[in-house]
């Protein structure tokens, strides 16, 4: 018998990061930096506020608070940090790692565990920390029958698919001065049809990866998986018909706009139950986690994934949720509209900057930019607060739910879907019908 | 312009390619930091996972999941869902009477649905 833990020593550990560390920093000095400075050479440098953006110029705007302010509305209102950052995939790990960690807490009230409560001194928010790093100091083992690229491909593909999805959802107003061009990485004329077209991705990205693993326990979980959000994924379409009926339009935006008096769950809430429910199997969470039933299973399609591909494919799971309750938010519950939750900054504070006496400048510049928009968007920064709040509160129904319910069979997880949800979809479809023929909702000028 | 129309559909294909780069490393990180496969190679550990047991036969066999009604029925209703959408998102620029003849096919697809999810019931004939 091989020894199952040979010598692990932390001191090979941290030769090991201290070695790949130094190979990184070799490798950037001899190879990285020459290159760019070659490619500085071929670049056309961007303008920025009328002067050409130098790396010499970019380094003074940083350090000078006062004159970064027009490099930083153009980084802010460039498509990569779109991308990149506040409305794209960095806010949407952001708030997957909050739903992992208020998961996890929730889990630990409701069905008394205590792990999550002891490590670390603030409410166990080392726990997340610690498990981060053990997915990535796992080893990584592939079956040796594998379709090894399909395989390592697969939980990349998962995260990229559910990051696609996120970039359709609009997040904050962008006010007046972007002619109402919304916080979104892509405004699509048919929003709607593209966030379905990107939940058409997950099944098929869940059957190669349970297809290339050569091993039963995924394959069983992966037409498991297929079937179930197959069968889902048509009262999901079915149940938002009824607002695109009342709105007569497929853009997210314009649908979020429309609900500035009233949110469509109060005229159509039987739909919003068959979205939740639907969106409850499409995510593949408890009552509906037949894919990954551990007590039947093993792990479903999950069972080959080791180390951080594991990790991957729960990032990826966990942006989808985020993705999912943010179009619930967005197409029922009226999106980023909300009241104003505090009052209007003081005209003098827009127009100087709040000034603290015995400093030279002002502390927090609120001045409007050379083109006339502010840094501190006050509509912005609260619609984006009314937006996190809502989609806040939608993910705690789905923790919820997963915290009391048990796992449905497979057969009755496939009645449900076809029989009952899809027939209550219809019923939705007439309802909106019937609101709009009898003149009690309808756009003005429609008829 | 095809490209002008096309353009915003680009930030869709550039987040999932700036998702999978962002992410990657992850693997080379771990492939890195982790005790090395190739180090202490042991057959036992790149057998498929079977609770124990020895693996027996092939993992990709033939599988019967006895649903497979569904997925048939699957290919014809998502369709019917999309249509519903052309039909919905102009809705409010049709006549009424224009109303009437989805009425009509709804009424059909439904009945034909009703129809195959009774036959699907019968599953020795699928």
């Amino acid at each position: 018998m091989s020894v199952i833990a040979p010598k692990f020593r932390l001191g090979y550990f941290l030769k090991g990061i201290i070695d790949n560390a130094l190979w990184i920093i070799v490798l950037v000095t001899l190879i990285v930096v020459p290159l760019i400075q070659v490619l500085l050479i071929y670049i056309n440098l961007p303008v920025v506020d009328g002067e050409l953006l130098t790396p010499f110029l970019a380094f003074t705007l940083i350090f000078h608070p006062e004159l970064a302010v027009p490099l930083v509305e153009a980084i802010i209102r460039s498509d990569l940090f779109h991308i990149a950052a506040f409305p794209g995939f960095g806010f949407a790990a952001l708030m997957a790692a909050a739903v992992i960690f208020v998961e996890r807490k929730m889990l630990a009230k409701l069905q008394l565990r205590v792990g999550p409560f002891y490590c670390g001194k603030i409410e166990g928010i080392f726990q997340l920390i610690a498990d981060g790093i053990k997915l990535v100091s796992k080893e990584i083992i592939i079956p040796d029958k594998a379709d090894k690229p399909i395989f390592w491909v697969a939980p990349l593909l998962f995260v990229g698919a559910a990051a696609a999805f996120v970039a359709l959802i609009p997040v904050a107003p962008g006010g007046e001065e972007f002619d109402n061009m919304p916080w979104v990485v892509a405004d699509l004329d048919v929003g709607l049809i593209a966030v379905f077209a990107v939940i058409g991705f997950f099944p098929i990205i869940t059957v190669l990866s349970a297809w290339s693993s050569n091993s039963k326990y995924p394959f069983i979980g992966g037409i498991r998986a297929l079937h179930q959000m197959v069968s889902f994924e048509i009262p999901l379409i079915l149940s938002l018909l009824g607002v695109v009926i009342l709105t007569g339009t497929l853009n997210l935006n314009e649908i979020v706009q429309s609900q500035t008096s009233f949110p469509w769950i109060l005229f159509l809430p039987v739909g919003a139950i068959v979205f939740f429910i639907a969106m409850l199997a499409e995510l593949e969470r408890i009552p509906f986690d037949l894919p990954e039933a551990e007590s039947e299973i093993v792990a479903g399609w999950l069972t080959e994934f080791s180390g951080m591909m594991y990790g991957l494919v729960q990032l990826g799971s966990y942006v989808k949720l985020y993705a999912f309750a943010a179009l619930f938010v967005t197409i029922f519950l009226a999106g980023y509209n909300g009241p104003s939750i505090y009052p209007d900054f003081p005209q003098d504070i827009i127009d100087d900057g709040i000034i603290i006496p015995g400093m030279t400048g002002p502390l927090l510049t609120v001045k409007p930019f050379t083109d006339g928009t502010a840094v501190l968007d006050q509509e912005m920064i609260n619609g984006l607060i009314w937006f996190v709040l809502k989609t806040a509160a939608v993910i705690f129904f789905i923790l919820l739910i997963r915290g009391v319910f048990p796992r449905v069979r497979i057969d009755m997880l496939l009645h449900i879907g076809w029989y009952k949800l899809i027939g209550l979809a219809f019923v939705n479809i007439f309802i909106a019908l019937g609101l709009l023929y009898s003149g009690i909702l309808a756009p003005a000028g429609a008829f | 312009m095809v490209g002008e129309s096309v353009a915003p559909y680009s930030n869709v294909l550039l987040i999932f390619g700036f998702a999978v780069v962002a992410t990657a490393p992850a693997l080379l990180i771990s492939r890195m930091v982790s005790p090395g496969v190739k180090k202490r190679r042991n057959p036992v550990k790149f057998l498929p996972m079977e609770c124990g047991q020895v693996p027996s036969g092939h993992g990709r066999t033939h599988f019967m999941m006895q649903y497979y009604a569904y997925v048939l029925m699957f290919v014809i209703f998502d369709v019917m869902a999309i249509f519903l959408y052309a039909w919905g998102s102009t809705l409010l620029n049709l006549p009424r009477t224009a109303t009437l003849p989805i009425i009509a096919f709804l009424g059909i697809m439904f009945a034909a649905m009703a129809f195959a999810l009774y036959q699907s019931k019968r599953k020795n004939i699928w």
